[in-house]
């Protein structure tokens, strides 16, 4: 047995002791734990665990197979997203007790706070006393035992699993209803509250999820695809796209889904040119060889930075919008090119991290696929708050693309129309969050940078509390980023654009004195290495490119992403359609264009006269409509409209061919 | 976007220091909110006697702002019996008889009001829990109750005058410590200015004060005042409040902001966290309660 004492340790000590042991085998005791938060989290081997005292906020969190018995109380979230081992609570829970639990059981003598269960998704959660608000909510699978009363809306919008109710129902929530239940049900519940010694002889009643909310009730009629150079057309008023809007509207009664981005006309980098004209012959033969352009991100509280061949990163993009073999290619491509990708929201493959040098693991509300092991084999995590194309909004898959494979992975039912939560069950504030990012940061013992993903709304603020609460890194997306589905209206009118986002954030962050405590990754319709050098002349620390990889690799742009069935074999989990898509080709293509965004970058950063990435700055921008430099504060100069890049064109294809 | 502690002491023998004890509660939860931190502190004054507290800034702009002060006193016949300055902020206690409404809108316009009361005083600045000490020594506080908060400022600047507890601007003795956000703001305080009320600052915590004290000032008790508070009020939020002999609680229906109590014979101490109480009891596993949604409560201190 090894004691580990919280009164003469701090938190980060005693976990890293906790997880040395447990390596051992040992069987562990803490004690002094006084509610500390984040107690045991990250513990992947099945050993014993006594917290002599309360807990607070994540204990047992992130963690694989121990066994945790706690003598009194647990704040929130506690066995947060646990897949096997068990917790035992002799006393009471805080809200969210066995969030997005994926096998574990967890045991609460006493009473439990609000939101319980939210977002688990295999298991069992006992709660011997009373459950309070909205126990259940968004449960996508697993079993939940009340003894005491429901609370209020028990079952909220629960997806799928179980809730066994054995005191008052106080009030049921939407798209929950009572069931008959199995003699073998009963037999099961039994046979687990005998294991844990809970003298229980009263009846159960069951809750399941009625089954109301989970797909559209009137599905979107697929149409001939108009591409998106047509799509976005020239006059903004009664073009086709109009006509085809309205055409499904009166159809299916609510607002339509599709792929892609915004189709609208708003600012953007394009509306910048360079200040200066780039020095012809200043280029040479091979700008890459000339100009520094290996970039650090991440590194500025002691974690390990993400270390890219250029300030080039691959945009977030998950597992689900898009096919197995098509985050392949991005992930070889990525790794040729010595550059970082993003797993997206739908979690990690092994074929993805073999491919990837370097691979950020992405956490969203749902916590779809998200758990200890993969964080552990990540070289980043990165709390999604929300994304250019939809801020405020969660993902949204359809059912064609919830295949059995896919939801097994996210831990949720298959075939129905997933609509992500649009935000997280334990952030719901900045204090909030800064437990969050430090529960992550425990778990994996400091070692990966945290990032967060911002779409762009209220940068002003949201980009001083990403500071505040101690973010390596922020990608800050733009309007005009792209998504898999998303509501149509959102994508064209919610956000600002990705031009405002950078300046809005450069102020923020001046405005506080802390611009230098922090890295942006700027992202949100960025096309080539032009796009590039702009965003970091703006202040980006790097950029990434999400949209533009899809492309190279193949994508036609027909923006039905959210169907399933697409030709190319890239937005869909049809292995009919899959089959058509070559992940080594596609790869190489992918890399290529990259390596043409390098030499972008490297020969307009030496045409304006720099020998490396960090020295572009504002002076050599100047805008071209009113609108970006008002946007911008840049100086406005539409006289400059096409200086300097034809110069970089022409040599690019000299260089090309 | 914070952390916020209050603690009432039954009665004397509690061997716990009102001061000292809202210093480490607010020190075990200061990561929610590194950037600022204040207390509201009750210890009984003279019969007749007001405790006033400004935020006066440094040098000149201090010694004009303490001047027209003692123009507003002269005015409005208040007596300053003892004055002091401490960092950017200035203590009077004055012997003052008239209303006191009227009497607080005028120095309103003198200087920036922290509190008004014959017993209350607020103290708060820029820092944690032990820097506003160190500048302010509360722990010095011997009183009966109390109330503190630390904030992580995100749509307003870090100042001491935009830090909390928020006085209840115009009425003497009410201070007010709030996590959350309230989204009828405007609203309500709209409502409240057509009546007549002035507000100090923009920020919801101050709506939330006031809006109490209109309520006691019509005599209706502080625990029927909060109860229409959750009605009345949209949003998210779990918050204290103080009056000269109670403290109380009221949490949203949506339960969105944490709140967890523990009480024996001696005390009532209510936090954002479960480790700000233990701060009072090391080592100790607590009999907590974590008010369900939609609740509120008072407690009084023994006259």
């Amino acid at each position: 047995m090894v004691t580990v004492d919280l009164k003469d340790l701090s938190t980060r000590e005693a976990n890293e002791s906790i997880r040395e042991a447990a390596a051992r085998g040992e069987t562990i005791e803490v004690l002094n734990p006084d509610a500390r938060h984040h107690i045991g989290v990250g513990v992947i081997h099945p050993v014993d665990i006594h917290v002599r005292g309360s807990a607070g906020y994540f204990c047992a969190g992130l963690t694989d197979t121990p066994r945790f018995h706690i003598e009194r109380n647990a704040g929130w979230g506690l066995a947060d997203n646990m897949y096997r081992g068990s917790v035992v609570v002799g006393g009471n829970a805080g809200a969210i007790a066995g969030v997005a639990i994926r096998g574990a059981e967890v045991v609460i003598r006493g009473n439990m706070g609000s939101r319980a269960g939210q977002v688990m998704k295999k298991g069992t959660l006992l709660c011997c006393g009373n459950a309070n608000f909205m126990a259940g909510y968004m449960m996508y699978g697993g079993r939940m035992i009340i003894l005491g009363e429901s609370g209020e809306r028990l079952g909220e919008d629960m997806t799928g699993g179980e809730i066994f109710l054995g005191g008052d129902l106080v009030s049921l929530g939407s798209d929950a209803m009572e069931t008959d239940i199995a003699e073998d049900e009963i037999d099961d519940i039994r046979a687990f509250l005998d294991r844990y010694e809970i003298p229980f002889r009263g009846s159960l009643r069951k809750i399941v999820n009625a089954g109301k909310k989970l797909r559209y009730g009137t599905p979107e009629r697929q149409v001939r695809s108009i591409p998106y150079f047509n799509f976005s057309g020239d006059s903004g008023y009664w073009n086709h796209k109009v006509q085809e809007d309205v055409y499904i509207k009166s159809q299916i009664g609510r607002y339509r889904v599709r792929g892609y981005g915004g189709a609208r006309e708003l600012p953007h980098l394009s509306d910048l040119a360079f200040a200066r004209d780039i020095i012809p012959g200043a280029l040479g033969d091979d700008p890459v060889s000339r100009v520094r352009m290996h970039t650090l991100i991440g590194g500025k509280n002691g974690a390990k930075p993400l270390d890219l061949t250029m300030p080039v990163l691959i945009a977030p993009m998950s597992y689900g919008a898009l096919s197995r073999s098509a985050k392949q290619a991005v992930a070889i491509a990525s790794g040729m090119a010595g550059i970082a990708e993003n797993t997206g929201e739908g979690g990690m493959s092994d074929a993805q991290r073999d491919a990837a040098g370097q691979l950020i693991f992405q956490m969203l509300g749902g916590r779809l696929g998200w758990n200890i092991h993969d964080m552990n084999r990540a070289d980043g995590l990165e709390i999604y708050i929300s994304q250019g194309a939809k801020p405020g909004f969660g993902g949204q898959l359809m059912a064609k693309k919830v295949t059995k494979e896919l939801a097994e992975i996210r831990g949720i039912p298959a075939g129905i129309d997933l609509r992500s939560p649009s935000r997280h069950p334990d952030i719901l504030g900045a204090d909030d969050l800064v437990i969050k990012v430090e529960e992550l940061r425990e778990a994996t013992g400091y070692r990966v940078p945290v990032s967060v993903k911002l779409g762009a709304g209220r940068i002003h603020d949201d980009i001083k509390i990403a500071v505040k609460d101690g973010f390596d890194f922020v990608e800050l997306d733009g309007m005009q980023g792209s998504t898999g589905a998303g509501g149509a209206e959102v994508m064209e009118y919610v956000g600002i654009p990705t031009i405002s986002a950078i300046c809005e954030a450069e102020r923020a962050l001046a405005s506080i004195g802390r611009r230098q405590d922090i890295e942006i990754v700027l992202m949100g319709g960025l096309r080539d290495g032009v796009d590039a050098v702009k965003a970091l002349c703006l202040g980006a620390d790097a950029v990434a490119l999400g949209t533009a990889a899809i492309i190279a690799g193949g994508c036609i742009a027909c923006m039905q992403c959210h169907v399933g069935q697409c030709v190319t074999g890239i937005a869909t989990q049809d292995p009919e359609h899959e089959k058509r898509y070559k992940p080594e080709i596609e790869a190489q293509h992918i890399y290529t264009f990259l390596e043409s965004v390098r030499w972008q970058i490297a020969a307009v950063t030496r045409g304006l006269g720099y020998d490396d990435v960090r020295g572009p700055c504002r002076d050599d921008l100047v805008a071209l409509t009113p609108e970006a430099a008002e946007i911008t504060g840049l100086p406005l100069c539409p006289e400059r409209r096409d200086s300097g890049l034809p110069e970089i064109n022409a040599a690019m294809e000299r260089a090309l061919r | 976007m914070c952390g916020i502690a209050g603690i009432l002491l039954k009665n004397g023998d509690s061997g716990i220091d009102t001061g000292t004890a809202l210093i480490d509660m607010l020190d075990g939860c200061q990561h929610r909110g590194p950037d600022s931190t204040g207390f509201a502190l009750y210890e009984s004054g003279e019969e007749g006697q007001l405790k006033l507290r400004f935020h006066v800034g440094s040098d000149n702009e201090a010694g004009d702002a303490v001047a027209a002060l003692k123009a507003v006193f002269d005015e409005h016949g208040a007596e300053v019996i003892e004055e002091e300055r401490i960092a950017g902020s200035y203590r009077v206690v004055v012997r003052f008889s008239g209303d006191l409404q009227k009497f607080s809108y005028a120095v309103e316009h003198a200087a920036k009001v922290v509190s008004i009361g014959e017993s209350l005083e607020i103290v708060k600045d820029v820092g944690g829990a032990h820097d506003v000490d160190d500048t302010y020594d509360v722990h010095l506080f011997r009183g009966s109750h109390g109330l503190g908060h630390v904030r992580l400022a995100t749509e307003s600047d870090v100042k001491p005058e935009a830090s909390h507890p928020f006085w209840a601007t115009g009425f003497a003795d009410v201070a007010i410590v709030h996590n959350g956000q309230i989204t009828n703001y405007w609203k309500m305080r709209r409502r409240l200015e057509r009546r007549g009320f002035a507000f100090a600052t923009d920020n919801d915590s101050e709506l939330i004060a006031v809006y109490l004290a209109d309520k006691m000032n019509q005599g209706i008790p502080l625990k029927d005042s909060l109860a229409s508070s959750i009605d009345d009020m949209d949003g998210t939020f779990s918050f204290l409040v103080s009056t000269r002999d109670e403290i109380g609680y009221a949490k949203d229906r949506l339960a969105a902001k944490p709140m967890i109590m523990f009480e024996n014979d001696d005390l009532i101490a209510i936090a954002s966290e479960e480790v700000s109480l233990n701060r009072l009891f090391p080592g100790r596993a607590l009999d907590t309660r974590e008010p369900p949604p939609g609740s509120y409560r008072t407690w009084s201190r023994s006259i």
